[in-house]
C-alpha cells in the first residue's frame, strides 16, 4: 500500500512540474528549417542584445513546420511568431494567403537579395547552397559537373533528402529540373540514386560510407567535415541556391519583437555567425571563413540557376511525386 | 439492513457504469468519431467517392499490403519466439532462469526505433558495421544482409515485440495450476498430451491476447518502419499517413486523407478483435482457483547447455549488440569515424544533459507524462474492465471496443484525432501545450490497460467474491479486500505496460509536439532526420539508461511489496 501512496506523491509532484512548464511566457516563438548549430548560436547573440526577450525556437524540416503551421491555423491561431526556412514557394503561398506581417526593413541597402519582387513580406536571411558531398574515402576524383553523378562510381550510392521533409533538397530538384530537364532524374534512376531521409541525414550517410554521395546543403556538410568526417563539398558550375527568407505572421502578439529580430538576423554580427556556419552571408562585407571551400556569395548569387517561384508552387505536390516515383523505378 | 444495501451497491455500479462510459467517450470515442467524420462529411456532405478514390490507389493499396506482410510476419515471429523462450524461463531446468527472465523483458524496455537506429548502423547496406565486417574479411561483394527490406524490418520488429507475447505466457504458466498437469502425469498421460491437452489449452489465450496485441501493435507501427523501410519506398499505412501529410505541406485536404487511411486500418483492426473474440469464447478460462502450487519442472538434459547457449547468444546478438552500437556511436566526435580513442568522448552525453535545452526538456517532458498517463490510464483502465469483466450489463462490448480502438488507430491518427477535438472548436483549447500529449497518450494507452486488467479480473472467479459477500461483507469491502488484491498484478502490469513505452513514445507526439513539448521520442528521431546521428544515439543511449533504471526501481519496489 506504501508504493501506491509514495508513486501517487511522486506523480503529484511532476504534474506539478508539468504544469509549470505549460504555463507560457510572453516571449517570440521561431518555427525554422535552420539547424540546431545555426539557430541556437543566433538566438544567443539575440538574447545577448535583448535580454528582456525570451526567445524559443522549433527546428524542424519545413514540411513538417509547414504542416503544424496548417494545424494551428484550423485550430485559430498560429503559435509562432516568425517562420525561417528554406522553402521559398512556401513563403509565396503564405503572402498570397495574407498570414504574413509586411515589414520593409531598412537593413535591404545592405543585402544581398535574391528575389526581384522584394515587397518586404519576407526578406532572404541566408543564401543557402546545395553541392555534392563526397565521401573522400570512396570517390577519389572530386566531381566538376552534375553530370558526374551518372558515373559508375557513384552507382546505387548517390542520395538526395526526401523532396516532401526537406525544402532545400525540394528547392534542389525543382532547379535540377529546370536546368537539365526531367531526364537528369531518369538519368539518376538510371545510376540507382536512392531518396534519403532529412537533407541531414544523407550528409551523415556519406560521411559513414552508405553513400558516397549526396547532393549535400553546404552548412550540415560544413559542420561534419570540421568535426573530421571524411568527406568534401564541391559545387558544379550551375550553382544550387536556396534562399532561406524570413518572415513575421500577420497577428503575432510580438510583432515589435519579431521586427528586432529580423534586423538583428540581418546585422553584421549574426550574418557573421551564419557564415561561421558555413554558409553564404547575405551581406557583402561579410567574408567566408576561408576553412570552408564556399564560393563567393556575390559570385554564386550570379551564377546560381534561376526559378520562377510563384510557378514553382504551383506544381509541388506533383514534382514531389513525380520525383519519388522516378527514382523509385514506380 | 441488507436491503439498504442492496440499494447502494445498485448506486455504485451505475456511477462505476457511467464513469467508464465517460472516459472512454470523452478520451477516445470523441476523437475517432471526428476522424470518421472528417474522412466521410466534406463540405456538410457524406462523400464516399474521394474515400473510395484514396482507398483505390496504388500507393495506399501496396501501403495496406505492406501493413498486413509485416504485421503478420511480426506476429507469427514473435509469437513463436515468445512462446518457446516463456516456456524455457517458467517450466524448465534451465540455468540462470530468473536472470534469463528479466534479460527477456528488456527489449519490451528499449524503444523499436532505437533499435531499428541501432540495426540501420549494423546492417545498412554498404556502411552497416556488421556487413562492412563480413565485405572486409571475407572478401563478399555485397552485403551479407539488408536492414532496408521487408525481412529486415520484421526481424527487428519481432526483436522489439515479441516480449508482449513472452510476458503474458510466462504470467499464465507461472498461475497455472499444475494439479491439472499432475492429475494428468498421474493418470499416465506422456508430456507430448500433458502439454497438447493441458498446457497448451489453458496457456492459448494468453498466447492469442500477446500475438494480438503484436500483431495491432505492429499494423499501426511507425518508428521501425520510418527508419528502415522508407528508403526503399516500403511504406505502411502509418508511415504512408506521415509522409503524404509532409509532402502536401500540411494542408487540411492531407489531414482529411489521413484519416481516410486510418479509417482503413480501424476496420481492419475491429476485424481482427473479432476474430479474437471469436477465438477466445470457444473457451473460457479461470486459471486461478483460489489455490496455488508451484508447477513442475521440466528437465532439459542434454539440452540444458545447447539450449543455455541458445539464450545467451540470443540476448547477445538482439539486445547486448545493439546496446553497445547505440552507446558507441553516441560516443563519437561525428558519425562514419572509426571507433578509436581519439574519435571516443562523453562529449555529446555532456552536451545533451547539460547545454542543449532541447533534449533536456524532451526528457523532462516524457518522464512527467509518463507517470500522468500510466496513472491516470491504470485507474480508469481497472474501473472499465470491472464493468466489462464481472458486470453484466449490455452494450459491454461496445465499451470493450471503444477501448480497444485507439491501439488500433494509429498514434499519427490518434493525434489527428486529438488535434481535431481539442482545438478549441469545443470550447477546449490544448493545442500545442502538453495537455494535448496527455490526452492523447491516456486514449493511445488505454488499451494496454484494459487488456492488463481484464486479463487479471477474468482470473479472479466469482466465487472469492460470492464468498465475500456471503459472510456479509459490502460490494465495496469485497472489492477492497478481494478483488483489488488480486488484480494488484494487472495494475501493475498496467501501469508498466504505459509507462514505459510512454517514456519513448513517437508517434503520437511527433505530430503534437510543440517547442517546449518536445518527448524524448521526438528529439531522437528529429535529431537523427537531421543527420545529427552521433548525438539522437548519445540521446538515445540516455534514454536506454532512463528507461533501464526506471524498470530497476519500479521492479524494486514491487518486489518489496510483495514480499
Amino acid at each position: 500500500m506504501s508504493t501506491r501512496i509514495v508513486a501517487v506523491v511522486l506523480a503529484f509532484v511532476l504534474l506539478l512540474g508539468a504544469a509549470e512548464a505549460v504555463v507560457a511566457k510572453e516571449n517570440l516563438i521561431i518555427y525554422t528549417s535552420m539547424k540546431e548549430s545555426l539557430i541556437g548560436g543566433i538566438v544567443e547573440g539575440f538574447n545577448k542584445k535583448y535580454p528582456d526577450i525570451a526567445v524559443d525556437y522549433q527546428s524542424a524540416g519545413a514540411g513538417k513546420l509547414m504542416a503544424k503551421i496548417a494545424a494551428e491555423r484550423e485550430s485559430g491561431k498560429i503559435l509562432a511568431d516568425i517562420i525561417w526556412t528554406s522553402e521559398v514557394p512556401d513563403f509565396y503561398s503564405m503572402k498570397r494567403e495574407g498570414i504574413l506581417e509586411k515589414y520593409e526593413t531598412p537593413l535591404i541597402k545592405e543585402i544581398l537579395n535574391p528575389f526581384d519582387d522584394y515587397d518586404g513580406h519576407f526578406t532572404a536571411a541566408r543564401l543557402g547552397t546545395l553541392g555534392i558531398a563526397i565521401n573522400t574515402d570512396l570517390i577519389k576524383t572530386p566531381p566538376t559537373q552534375w553530370s558526374d553523378l551518372f558515373k559508375p562510381e557513384y552507382k546505387g550510392a548517390f542520395g538526395v533528402a526526401d523532396p516532401a521533409l526537406s525544402g532545400t533538397a525540394y528547392m534542389s530538384v525543382a532547379l535540377l529540373d529546370k536546368q537539365f530537364g526531367w531526364e537528369f532524374f531518369d538519368k539518376l534512376h538510371a545510376n540507382e540514386a536512392r531518396i534519403g531521409k532529412g537533407s541531414g541525414q544523407v550528409v551523415d550517410d556519406t560521411a559513414s560510407g552508405e553513400l558516397a554521395a549526396s547532393l549535400a546543403v553546404d552548412y550540415i556538410t560544413n559542420d561534419k567535415i570540421a568535426k573530421g568526417a571524411h568527406i568534401a563539398l564541391y559545387y558544379p558550375p550551375e550553382l544550387l541556391m536556396a534562399p532561406s527568407p524570413i518572415a513575421i505572421f500577420k497577428g503575432s502578439p510580438n510583432v515589435e519583437a519579431a521586427k528586432k529580430f529580423v534586423d538583428y538576423l540581418l546585422s553584421y554580427d549574426a550574418q557573421i555567425l551564419v557564415a561561421g556556419e558555413g554558409t553564404l552571408s547575405v551581406r557583402t562585407d561579410v567574408k567566408n571563413p576561408p576553412e570552408f571551400m564556399l564560393p563567393d556569395a556575390a559570385d554564386a548569387l550570379k551564377r546560381s540557376i534561376k526559378i520562377d517561384y510563384i510557378q514553382m508552387m504551383a506544381t509541388k505536390e506533383a514534382l514531389i511525386k513525380k520525383f519519388t516515383d522516378t527514382l523509385q523505378g514506380k | 439492513m441488507s436491503g439498504i444495501t442492496q440499494k447502494r451497491n445498485f448506486g455504485a455500479a451505475q456511477i462505476i457504469l457511467f464513469l467508464s462510459i465517460a472516459v472512454l467517450v470523452i478520451v477516445v470515442a470523441v476523437p475517432v468519431l471526428l476522424i470518421f467524420f472528417n474522412a466521410f462529411w466534406v463540405g456538410g456532405k457524406f462523400n464516399i467517392r474521394d474515400v473510395l478514390k484514396i482507398i483505390g490507389e496504388p500507393d495506399t493499396y501496396q501501403a495496406l499490403v505492406n501493413s498486413l506482410i509485416i504485421a503478420a510476419g511480426t506476429t507469427i515471429g514473435s509469437t513463436i519466439i515468445g512462446t518457446f523462450f516463456a516456456w524455457l524461463v517458467t517450466r524448465t531446468d534451465l540455468p540462470y532462469k530468473r536472470f534469463m527472465k528479466s534479460m527477456f523483458l528488456v527489449p519490451f524496455m528499449l524503444p523499436s526505433f532505437i533499435g531499428a537506429l541501432a540495426w540501420k548502423m549494423l546492417l545498412s547496406p554498404r556502411a552497416g558495421f556488421i556487413n562492412r565486417f563480413f565485405m572486409a574479411n571475407f572478401g563478399l561483394s555485397g552485403p551479407v544482409f539488408n536492414i532496408y527490406s521487408y525481412a529486415g524490418i520484421i526481424l527487428v520488429e519481432v526483436m522489439y515485440l515479441f516480449p508482449f507475447v513472452f510476458i503474458q505466457v510466462c504470467g499464465a504458466l507461472e498461475r497455472m495450476d499444475p494439479t491439472l498437469e499432475e492429475s494428468a502425469r498421474i493418470s499416465g498421460a506422456g508430456l507430448f498430451t500433458i502439454t497438447r491437452k493441458i498446457t497448451i489449452p489453458l496457456v492459448l489465450p494468453s498466447i492469442l491476447s500477446g500475438a494480438l496485441l503484436i500483431m495491432l501493435y505492429s499494423m499501426a507501427h511507425f518508428g521501425t518502419v520510418a527508419v528502415l523501410g522508407i528508403e526503399n519506398g516500403i511504406f505502411n499505412i502509418p508511415t504512408l499517413i506521415y509522409q503524404r501529410i509532409h509532402q502536401s505541406a500540411g494542408s487540411f485536404a492531407s489531414i482529411r486523407t489521413g484519416t481516410v487511411l486510418a479509417t482503413v486500418l480501424v476496420v481492419t483492426a475491429a476485424f481482427i478483435i473479432w476474430l479474437q473474440g471469436k477465438i477466445l469464447s470457444k473457451g473460457h478460462y479461470q486459471i486461478i482457483a483460489g489455490k496455488s502450487f508451484r508447477p513442475m519442472e521440466l528437465k532439459l538434459r542434454t539440452l540444458r547447455v545447447p539450449l543455455f547457449v541458445l539464450c545467451v547468444a540470443y540476448i547477445g546478438f538482439t539486445i547486448v549488440l545493439p546496446t553497445v552500437v547505440i552507446f558507441l556511436v553516441g560516443g563519437l566526435k561525428t558519425y562514419g569515424l572509426p571507433f578509436t580513442w581519439e574519435n571516443l568522448s562523453l562529449d555529446n552525453y555532456k552536451f545533451i544533459l547539460f547545454d542543449y535545452k532541447v533534449t533536456r526538456d524532451a526528457i523532462w517532458n516524457s518522464v512527467t507524462l509518463g507517470l500522468a498517463a500510466a496513472l491516470i490510464t491504470m485507474f480508469a483502465g481497472v474501473m472499465i474492465s470491472y464493468v466489462i469483466v464481472k458486470m453484466k450489463v449490455r452494450g459491454k462490448g461496445f465499451l470493450e471496443f471503444l477501448g480497444m480502438l485507439p491501439f488500433s488507430v494509429p498514434g499519427s491518427v490518434i493525434a489527428l484525432g486529438v488535434i481535431l477535438a481539442w482545438s478549441g472548436k469545443f470550447g477546449i483549447n490544448l493545442y500545442n501545450t502538453v495537455w494535448i500529449i496527455l490526452v492523447a497518450y491516456i486514449a493511445r494507452y488505454m488499451a494496454f490497460s484494459l487488456r492488463a486488467n481484464s486479463a487479471a479480473l477474468e482470473q479472479v472467479h466469482d466465487s472469492l467474491v460470492e464468498a465475500a459477500r456471503a459472510c456479509g461483507a459490502t460490494m465495496w469491502q469485497a472489492l477492497k479486500d478481494i478483488v483489488l488484491p488480486l488484480v494488484r498484478p494487472g495494475m501493475l502490469a498496467a501501469f508498466f505496460l504505459i509507462f514505459l513505452p510512454s517514456l519513448r513514445e513517437l508517434t503520437v507526439s511527433i505530430m503534437l509536439y510543440a517547442p517546449t513539448t518536445r518527448t524524448i521520442g521526438v528529439a531522437i528521431y528529429t535529431l537523427n532526420e537531421d543527420g545529427e546521428t552521433v548525438v539522437s544515439a548519445a540521446l538515445a543511449g540516455i534514454a536506454l539508461v532512463l528507461i533501464v533504471t526506471g524498470q530497476s526501481l519500479v521492479n524494486y519496489f514491487t518486489g518489496k511489496s510483495e514480499g
